[in-house]
């Protein structure tokens, strides 16, 4: 079996937390990069709180499977939700260069996965949301 | 997470340590709230002890930086390690804050 860990989680955005610690325990386990750990934290952070707050808005109960592999040069994320169908990588990328005033961070948080990430995917399999992300542990 | 904050003159400075996300942001929200309802107008923020921030982090600063436009009144950051850079790159946020490499180098000019 591959190094990695996997997790379930509700609808809940506290229970992020969980996966966070499973994914720090994971990172030392393995002696990856803090910059590749730390990248892997914000993206999660985007994809679990835009899935509870929105992919399971009006609705009781839902869950989300997150599986961390890893490769021999990279981390592979696959997440699987219950969910809405919602391609996040089909939202146009934020103005990031207006003024402060103007500003807004609506879109912010998947325009970060998709830059932070070396790859990512979305599918639609069924009644799943599934993502695919993977981040290289060297060069960016 | 955990915050710190320190006043020296009347500038406050604010040690956020941990993660800046979903999770801790109200919290971080709160404590700046705080610091502005009590008058203070120069903030400094160190990013020192950061591990990450998120969307949710950079909505707080964000609200924060509206609010703390005008005449007397200064936003710094400091201290930001590589994925917070990355972060502040990525959103433009390094453009439209003023972030610096130390403490000292923030205070200078305040």
């Amino acid at each position: 079996m591959r190094p990695g860990f996997r997790m379930t989680i509700g609808a809940d955005r506290r229970e992020i937390a969980g996966v966070n610690a499973a994914l720090a325990e994971f990172a030392d386990a393995h002696a990856l990069p803090a910059s590749v750990r730390r990248s892997l934290h914000v993206v999660l952070d985007e994809l679990l709180s835009n899935t509870i707050v929105y992919g399971f808005a009006g609705r009781e109960g839902g869950e989300v499977t997150v599986e961390a592999v890893l490769r021999a040069d990279r981390v592979c994320i696959t997440l699987t939700d219950d969910g809405r169908p919602f391609d996040p990588f089909g939202v146009a990328a934020p103005d990031t260069a207006l003024p402060v005033e103007q500003r807004r961070i609506g879109g912010l948080g998947i325009h970060l996965v998709r830059r932070m990430m070396d790859e990512v995917s979305y599918d639609r399999r069924g009644d799943r949301n599934v993502v695919v992300l993977a981040k290289r542990l060297t060069g960016g | 997470m955990d915050i710190a904050t320190r006043s020296q003159n009347d500038v406050t400075i604010v040690a956020l340590v941990g993660s800046l996300d979903s999770k801790t942001s109200p919290q971080a929200q709160q404590a700046l709230d705080g610091i502005l309802a009590g008058g203070g107008r120069k903030l400094l923020i160190d990013f020192t002890a950061l591990d990450y921030i998120s969307s949710a982090g950079l909505r707080v600063l964000l609200g924060t930086a509206k609010r703390l436009s005008g005449a007397g009144s200064a936003l710094r950051l400091f201290g930001l390690n590589e994925t917070v850079r990355e972060v502040f790159q990525i959103s433009g946020f390094s453009v439209i804050f003023a972030v610096f490499a130390t403490e000292a180098d923030a205070l200078e000019g305040l």
